[in-house]
């Protein structure tokens, strides 16, 4: 980084995206824990806050075991993941989204993982997250096929992914999900 | 020799685990969500391991959390496979208090999906602060 590097171009595409919050680095549980405390602080519906905490705590998870770049964390005596968390807002969404290089035939998996989700409806998510919680996948060890369905069932919309650098080894995936910003009356 | 209890101080993202041996009292409460989750309950998992050695006991195990991410749920359904397991083969008895914010329906439905997914007896139990 230059000595002169001007944050201008990060402030405008903040603000033209409506990101009201955005991290790039290591992604450790301190600073999950202080996300968490400013969406309570932000949110004065407190259901809403807790299910767009568990949207980030989710993709955290993915970007923690799976991000295929590192850094060494000195609290924690090992490397973590590194990639960037953002939150984003519409008038009535708020959107949460993680992203994070990796290893490529990870990122078919999860994509296709994430289309299978995608498609069905809620009784299906339902029975899958049951049948999936008692028999994790095999290349599921560390769990996240089950954030993927959580989040889809916490948010009531389909996860968005995109891909970038799909060419190579490591290439980036973004994983994306929306939540309204008022909870459906039922 | 009698058995020692188990606790564990709550953090930003353990809960507090307070296991009292004598009264066969288990609590668990606050936020989880541990990203090494496997490592963090082993502990628990090896006191409970122990602790249900001796058959007959009559157990409550209270859950009150307000937080908890899918790796975590994927352990507590490992504790209640244990205590269901210790039921029918132990001859213990079993009883799961499952308490949750009024008003919270996730954590309400998650306590559902529990009382959906293994044999034990839990009750769902709103609070109020």
């Amino acid at each position: 980084m230059e000595e002169k590097f001007s944050n201008y171009n990060f402030y405008s595409s903040f603000r033209e995206n409506k990101i009201s919050l955005a991290f790039q680095g290591m992604i450790s549980q301190d600073l999950l824990s202080l996300i968490g405390l400013s969406l309570r602080r932000k949110n004065d519906n407190e259901m809403i806050a807790r299910r767009l905490f568990g949207l980030v705590i989710e993709l955290a998870q993915n970007i923690y075991h799976y991000s295929t770049e590192k850094a060494y964390s000195e609290k924690d005596k090992k490397e973590v993941g590194v990639g960037i968390i953002a939150i984003g807002e519409t008038n009535e969404h708020y959107i949460v989204c993680s992203g994070n290089r990796m290893d490529s035939k990870k990122i078919k998996l999860i994509s296709e993982r994430c289309d299978y989700i995608n498609q069905l409806d809620e009784e299906g998510l339902k029975m899958y997250y049951k049948d999936q919680r008692r028999n994790p996948s095999v290349e599921d060890s560390k769990g996240a096929g089950l954030g993927l369905i959580d989040m889809v069932r916490k948010s009531g919309n389909p996860l968005t992914y995109i891909i970038n650098d799909s060419d190579k080894p490591n290439a980036f995936l973004t994983l994306a999900v929306k939540i309204n910003k008022t909870l459906a009356t039922t | 020799m009698m058995m020692e209890d188990f606790y564990n101080p709550p953090d930003h993202f353990i809960p507090e685990i307070r296991f009292k041996a004598d009264t066969c009292e288990l609590n668990i409460s606050g936020e989880s969500f541990h990203e090494y989750s496997v490592e963090f309950y082993q502990p628990v998992f090896d006191w409970l391991h122990k602790f249900l050695e001796i058959p007959n006991k009559t157990i409550t195990m209270n859950f009150k959390m307000t937080y908890f991410n899918t790796n975590t749920s994927r352990r507590f359904l490992e504790i209640f496979d244990l205590l269901e397991d210790y039921e029918k083969n132990k001859g213990g008895r079993v009883t799961i208090n499952w308490y949750y914010k009024a008003h919270d329906v996730d954590m309400k439905e998650s306590g559902e999906e529990y009382m959906a997914d293994t044999n034990l007896t839990i009750n769902l139990i709103p609070y109020v602060n």
